[in-house]
């Protein structure tokens, strides 16, 4: 990773945070706001999803374990009264992040649908507890009685204003980061493993560790979605620990694309509008959302954010060959052609 | 020359799928469906419940009942000129999804109350979102007594119109307690769904039975999963260990399984008293089969109990809506009952604060009341006075009859005492 796509990602998620955080000043709704911050939080979810499907070629079931541990760790800690909104924090993330390394070290050994099944399992376990531990989650009724948002530095998170600009910057540095992992020698390794384990193999990386650690690191970051949540909607659910949501995550993934870097926020993005209005519009949310996704991956048969990248990147080639055919014949252009569409890069 | 082609075009589904994108996107930056907020010409009534999956008639119920309601506002002219409009969104029975809808109607429909027809889970979600945007909201289903009687819960603006657990904790071991000193009924057994609900139910059932008759025996407790569709094992269990009483918190299609099924190994032939917690709502008896004689239940909902004209024309009312009404109707039609009063006090004002201090301590006519009267007790925002009954199932008829009230000066009485044991007073 050079200096200069570094420069340029920091750029980036300037640009993207100052119109986050411009929207409410140009559109000042309630319901936006209330909208982006879902966005948010799921969005981290299916992002940090994808760096083990997209990009390690990991097919987990069972992401939403993480983000329910996260919100979770962090009601708990929050309602104890014993920790700060910090520490609470950073002990919900690294509780995540140990429960990943648990998990994943069992995991990640295993190939396909195997690991899908087994972090599968891992999930329903882990919501099986929530349930089951009444005296300590809430069983079935989640952790009731709100969860406490002490001052944090002097910022009162319980403002519904300094909680979405809280909530976004949290967003960016997320996405900052996981871009940058994806960017890095580490995150082609990835790409490498996915692509040909065996060639990573003989390549001398030790396979094993570079998926615990994304393992690890997309569980934290999933973490930080549900600890997000967890802060707004003041409670923590079984149903964030349910296959349902990582299903969602999942959806969210293949509407919005699994190449491009950012196609699981804009699949997040879209799912999320989608729930919305269907829930307005029909009882039968299931059957719309249904053949809304059916009809999107039938039609386009890859993510939305893919199909306008590959869209724009053959358009880019289709006209390369023009100028580069005179001088070096039409061989050449068709290389060209398969070189433009390289979207992790 | 090149054959037209016919059928949809990829290229105009993707066309169409751009298009519905844009929509979406655009109607996303400028805050969808955002309707103008604050007071308007229409008083906005929000309800997030469940309209979709296994629970749905508790939605349905609950809609049909608000709908009659907000219709009987509008025809008596409103209030001020303002009449009401109801908005019910489906939470799926999510309670992550019932924040999300409540803070939607809330936040995007513009809606100045909120009647929260969510299951006890989805309830305190609600419950929470409320502590943030405090509109004045009545919870008319959640029956899980730590909603109001928890303070750490409690809401200023938020009341409860429903019956709750411990009312009928009480009330069914008094009920009980005669029975078995009656008939000797020492041996019981429980058969509820596994999950919260189900298990503190039966929990709080078989305590006050036993504060009351303390020569009672529990033989055995079985816990079929929540929707389970085959009971086979579980009446065959019961069959085995021949308890002399049992008592049941399964409601709805799961307590109609349960019974058809127990019916076919003539489970209900014998001499067993049968207690249950959902019985006698009027859909649930209907879709029984054969409903067995003599089945007892805490009451739910009947249209000849309490024998009052108004809930008769409840009945009919309702039934121009909907098909039977349930307890979740009767609750939803109470918490308009309060709505439409503290309104009238408030001249129109919506304000959450205004119409919470109004409605806190407030007494109402009810026809659901054997009293006639229905009152929101002011130190917890929770009802009392509504009935606290006990019946008997008529197979010919399948309905209830032989309604035995509990006292509600017993009832209290032993929900102060509930309230010091658990740490709320």
């Amino acid at each position: 990773m050079g200096t200069t796509t570094f420069r340029r990602d920091l750029v980036i998620a300037v640009i993207a945070l100052v119109v986050l955080l411009g929207i409410p000043l140009v559109f000042p709704s309630a319901a936006l706001r209330d909208f982006i911050i879902y966005v948010v939080a799921y969005g981290l979810l299916a992002i940090s999803l994808n760096l083990l499907t997209g990009y390690t070629g990991l097919v987990s079931f069972g992401h939403a374990l993480y983000f329910a541990a996260g919100a979770y760790a962090f009601g708990l800690l929050m309602q104890s009264g014993k920790v700060s909104t910090l520490s609470a924090f950073a002990l919900s993330i690294l509780f995540s992040a140990f429960l990943a390394l648990v998990v994943g070290a069992i995991c990640v050994r295993l190939k396909e649908i195997y690991f899908a099944f087994l972090t599968l399992a891992f999930q329903m376990l882990f919501y099986s507890v929530i349930l089951t531990w009444v005296s300590l989650t809430g069983g079935d009724q989640g952790l009731m009685g709100g969860i406490p948002r002490p001052p944090l530095f002097g910022i009162d998170l319980g403002d519904p204003h300094v909680f979405y600009v809280f909530s976004c910057v949290l967003f960016v540095v997320c996405v900052f980061l996981l871009r940058q992992i994806t960017e890095s020698p580490f995150g082609y390794t990835l790409r490498m493993i996915r692509d040909n384990q065996e060639r990573a193999v003989f390549l001398g990386v030790n396979v094993f560790r570079a998926k615990l650690l994304a393992f690890v690191l997309a569980g934290s970051i999933a973490s930080v979605g549900g600890i997000v949540l967890a802060l707004f909607a003041s409670g923590a659910y079984p149903g964030y620990a349910f296959w349902t949501t990582s299903g969602e995550a999942i959806f969210m993934i293949m509407l919005g694309g699994s190449q491009v870097f950012i196609g699981p926020i804009v699949g997040a993005v879209l799912l999320q509008l989608l729930n919305h209005i269907v829930t307005i519009y029909t009882e039968h949310n299931g059957l719309f959302l249904g053949i809304i996704i059916l009809v999107a991956v039938l039609g386009l048969r890859r993510g939305i954010a893919d199909f306008i990248y590959e869209a724009w990147a053959g358009r880019r080639a289709a006209r390369a060959p023009a100028v580069t055919a005179k001088a070096q014949g039409t061989e050449a252009a068709a290389g060209n052609k398969e070189a433009a569409y390289d979207p992790l890069s | 020359m090149s054959k037209p082609k016919t059928g949809v075009r990829r290229r105009d589904v993707l066309k169409s799928a751009s298009a519905v994108a844009g929509v979406a996107a655009a109607s996303a930056v400028t805050g969808f469906p955002f309707v103008a907020k604050g007071q308007g010409k229409v008083i906005r009534v929000g309800m997030p419940t469940i309209l979709s999956g296994r629970v749905a008639i508790l939605g349905e119920s609950s809609r049909a009942a608000a709908q009659l309601a907000v219709q009987e506002f509008n025809a008596a002219g409103g209030i001020n000129g303002r009449k009401m409009e109801l908005i019910a969104r489906d939470s799926k029975g999510s309670p992550n999804e019932a924040a999300r809808v409540t803070r939607d109607l809330i936040n995007s429909d513009g809606c100045e109350i909120i009647i929260d027809a969510e299951a006890s889970s989805g309830s305190f979600a609600v419950q929470e979102v409320i502590r943030s945007l405090p509109v004045l909201c009545i919870h008319t289903c959640s029956e899980t007594s730590a909603l109001s009687a928890d303070p750490a819960i409690r809401v200023p603006t938020a009341f409860r119109s429903a019956r709750q657990g411990i009312h009928d904790a009480v009330g069914g071991g008094r009920f009980a307690a005669e029975l078995v000193k009656k008939r000797n009924l020492k041996r019981w057994m429980t058969c509820s769904p596994d999950y919260a609900y189900g298990r503190d139910n039966t929990a709080e059932f078989m305590e006050y039975l036993k504060i009351f008759e303390p020569s009672v025996e529990v033989v055995d407790q079985a816990w079929p999963k929540l929707f389970e569709p085959d009971y086979t094992a579980f009446v065959t269990r019961i069959l085995q260990v021949k308890p002399q009483a049992m008592y049941s918190a399964l409601w709805g299609g799961d307590l109609v399984s349960f019974i058809e099924q127990a019916n076919l190994y003539g489970m209900f032939a014998g001499d067993l008293a049968f207690f249950s917690g959902g019985l006698a709502d009027p859909p649930v008896l209907k879709a029984i089969r054969q409903l067995p004689d003599g089945l007892n239940s805490v009451y739910r909902y009947d249209p000849q109990y309490p024998a009052h004209k108004g809930n008769a024309d409840f009945y009919d009312n309702y039934r121009k809506i909907h098909p039977d009404p349930t307890n979740w109707s009767w609750q939803n039609y109470t918490a308009f009952t309060f709505v439409t009063k503290a309104l009238k006090a408030t001249n129109g004002n919506t304000d959450g604060k205004a119409l919470a201090d109004v409605i806190r301590g407030m007494e109402i006519d009810s026809p659901f009341s054997p009293t006639g009267k229905i009152t929101m007790r002011a130190e917890d925002q929770t009802i009392i006075g509504y009935p606290v009954a006990w019946g008997k199932t008529v197979s010919k008829s399948k309905g209830m009859t032989d309604w035995v009230a509990v006292d509600w000066g017993e009832i209290q009485e032993h929900e102060k005492e509930w309230k010091r044991r658990k740490g709320y007073v």
